[in-house]
């Protein structure tokens, strides 16, 4: 029988919403689930991975995996997988998801497909579906190995309410540290603020807030709402903010439930990184900008007019 | 310090991308250096510059590669190794990180300096299966290079907390970042220039090896087919009067889609 381990997505200590996703997938085809865990301090982690969807709970619990570091980290994984026996190893869509699966595959000799939105099980044969050429086209690929390695696109999949796993917790022993990739430390850029990348809802700002005045406006908004702010490329090369918020290709892809671009005009590049979100708003002064071809609203105006009245009216149903 | 970096020839992705029958439609389809390529080439040119590194390149693929082998000749790179081989038009990251492996140990580098992905693909993995295969340390997305000595360079890394600070010990592998630089463009001089400059062309002979040994068992994964991207479709615009029309938006943020 087909079985999925999935790699819990921790950060800041917290369980993340895609470990919960990717379990309930596993299930939804009918694949058997464990989950492996990689940290310090996180036993009290446990009841949620196994509220999230997990039959086993693979526990790798040491300060030594306090700071990510990929070489550790994929020593995790591919114990867990051998202990397992699964044929499914998903990652969840992050920086350390992307760093880890390619090792884990050459290490397992098992394929790898990064940004997965879709897996079809017949059998023992899986398939999935990725978008290529910078998100242009969507591609269908036969995974010809026993084993597969994927991380799973942002927003792919959805949690089911009714998921219910049990505890049965497997401790794995630490891995040897990484002596020749040495982590120093971690410059945190973003502070405490919302990842984008887990946000329900973004908001992103583009050119046409001019300068900082502009920008403080929109993340008056994004603050109002709880969202994770973004940008585009633009603002981030006129250097008001920095790489780590830009939304598009080469940047963050975020899928969240709404997307809020606030004077972008919509480049195919910012496109790329947000075309997956499930409702878009635009608001932008040019009625011609491209960002209207792909936003379910769109309000035609001077954003420094509208976001206020946005605010406003947010305020009012409960925000 | 020797560097090699890696240069993948792809689709100009500015351009239309059409599906047919579920396979690309070759007709009108150009061709560039990766983007992320670029910026590793950069980065070696940078280093070449400040620290002195020797610089040579590896691109794999047919004929038409020269063009970006001399493309980064014109920007500063010194030697190019170009593998050209008829079994290879269908290669994955697993075959590509095989081949640069064999490359690889054919030189005496200290650095591999690679773009984090390629955008045809999209996958981001060779680089790091490389790194497997050679047994060495590997650092991915990094937008910052600091050459401690000659043994140790200090990296930095956008990571999910934040930008991570690495110390790898060479040799070693890097995925470079499109934000690590700002590429410069070859100058016509340059361009001129590198048409004279010799590219050393290989095959999987050559290399010493063969394309039993190169991909394995098969393929890991193979496409069956491209599926043309569902595109969105333009919704409701509304102009006119701002606190109307952004009222009404909001009720519908609330009603219709049920996102707020």
């Amino acid at each position: 029988m087909a079985k999925a381990l999935v790699i819990a997505d921790i950060k800041n200590g917290a369980l993340k919403g895609s470990t919960a996703e990717l379990l309930s997938k596993a299930k939804a085809i009918g694949a058997e689930t464990a989950v492996v865990a990689i940290g310090s301090n996180i036993e009290s982690l446990i009841p949620g991975l196994v509220s999230a969807g997990s039959d086993t709970q693979y526990v790798a619990d040491d300060p030594g995996l306090e700071l990510f570091s990929a070489g550790p980290y994929a020593s995790c994984v591919v114990d867990a997988a051998k202990q397992s026996g699964a044929n499914m190893i998903w990652f969840g869509f992050s920086e350390s998801g992307k760093a880890v699966a390619p090792r884990v595959a050459a290490q397992l000799d098992a394929a790898c497909a990064t940004d997965i939105t879709d897996v079809m099980l017949e059998g023992d044969q899986i398939e999935i579906i990725r978008p290529a050429i910078t998100n242009k086209v969507m591609q269908r690929l036969k995974i010809n190995t026993d084993q597969m390695v994927a991380v799973v696109r942002a927003g792919a999949f959805e949690a089911t309410e009714e998921i219910t796993g049990t505890e049965n917790v497997v401790k794995l022993s630490p891995p040897e540290s990484d002596l020749k990739a040495v982590i120093k430390e971690i410059v945190s850029d973003a502070g405490s603020e919302i990842d984008l990348a887990d946000a329900n809802i973004v908001i992103s700002v583009g050119r046409g807030a001019k300068d900082q005045t502009g920008i403080d406006l929109v993340k008056e908004l994004a603050d109002d709402l709880n969202a994770g702010f973004g940008s585009s490329r633009a603002m981030v090369d006129a250097g008001f903010l920095p790489h780590s918020k830009q939304v598009g290709q080469t940047g963050k892809i975020v899928a969240p439930a709404l997307y809020i671009a606030v004077g972008i005009s919509g480049a195919i590049q910012h496109l790329a990184g947000m075309k997956g979100s499930k409702v878009i708003l635009a608001v932008n002064k040019d009625p011609e900008a491209p960002i209207f071809n792909v936003a379910d609203y769109g309000i035609v105006g001077d954003l420094f007019e509208v976001v206020p009245i946005l605010r406003e009216e947010l305020k009012k149903v409960g925000n | 310090m020797k560097i090699l970096t890696t240069v993948k020839r792809v689709v100009d992705v500015e351009l239309t991308i059409r599906v047919d029958n579920g396979a690309i439609v070759e007709e009108g389809l150009q061709y560039v250096i990766n983007a992320w390529d670029e910026s590793a080439v950069e980065t070696c040119v940078q280093l070449k510059e400040n620290k002195g590194a020797e610089t040579t390149l590896v691109s794999i693929g047919g004929d038409d590669n020269t063009d970006v082998i001399r493309r980064s000749y014109a920007i500063g790179i010194e030697n190019g190794i170009h593998v050209n081989d008829p079994a290879l038009t269908d290669a994955d990251a697993f075959v590509y990180a095989k081949i640069l492996q064999k490359v690889y140990e054919k030189g005496d580098y200290d650095l591999v300096i690679a773009g984090k992905q390629a955008q045809d693909t999209d996958n981001g993995q060779t680089g790091i299966i490389l790194a497997e295969y050679l047994g060495l340390p590997c650092v991915s997305n990094v937008i910052g290079i600091d050459v401690i000595d000659d043994q140790h360079i200090k990296v930095s890394r956008l990571g999910d907390a934040g930008t991570e600070i690495v110390e790898l010990e060479l040799p070693a592998v890097v995925t470079v970042d499109v934000s690590i630089n700002e590429p410069r463009l070859p100058a016509t001089r340059g361009l001129m220039m590198a048409k004279k400059k010799p590219i050393t062309v290989m095959d999987l002979a050559a290399l010493g090896t063969s394309v039993e040994e190169v991909k394995g068992a098969g393929l890991k994964s193979e496409i069956i087919e491209y599926i043309p991207q569902q595109e969105r479709k333009a919704g409701q615009k509304f102009e006119g009067d701002a606190p109307q029309i952004t009222a009404q938006v909001v009720d519908l943020l609330v009603n219709e889609a049920k996102v707020i």
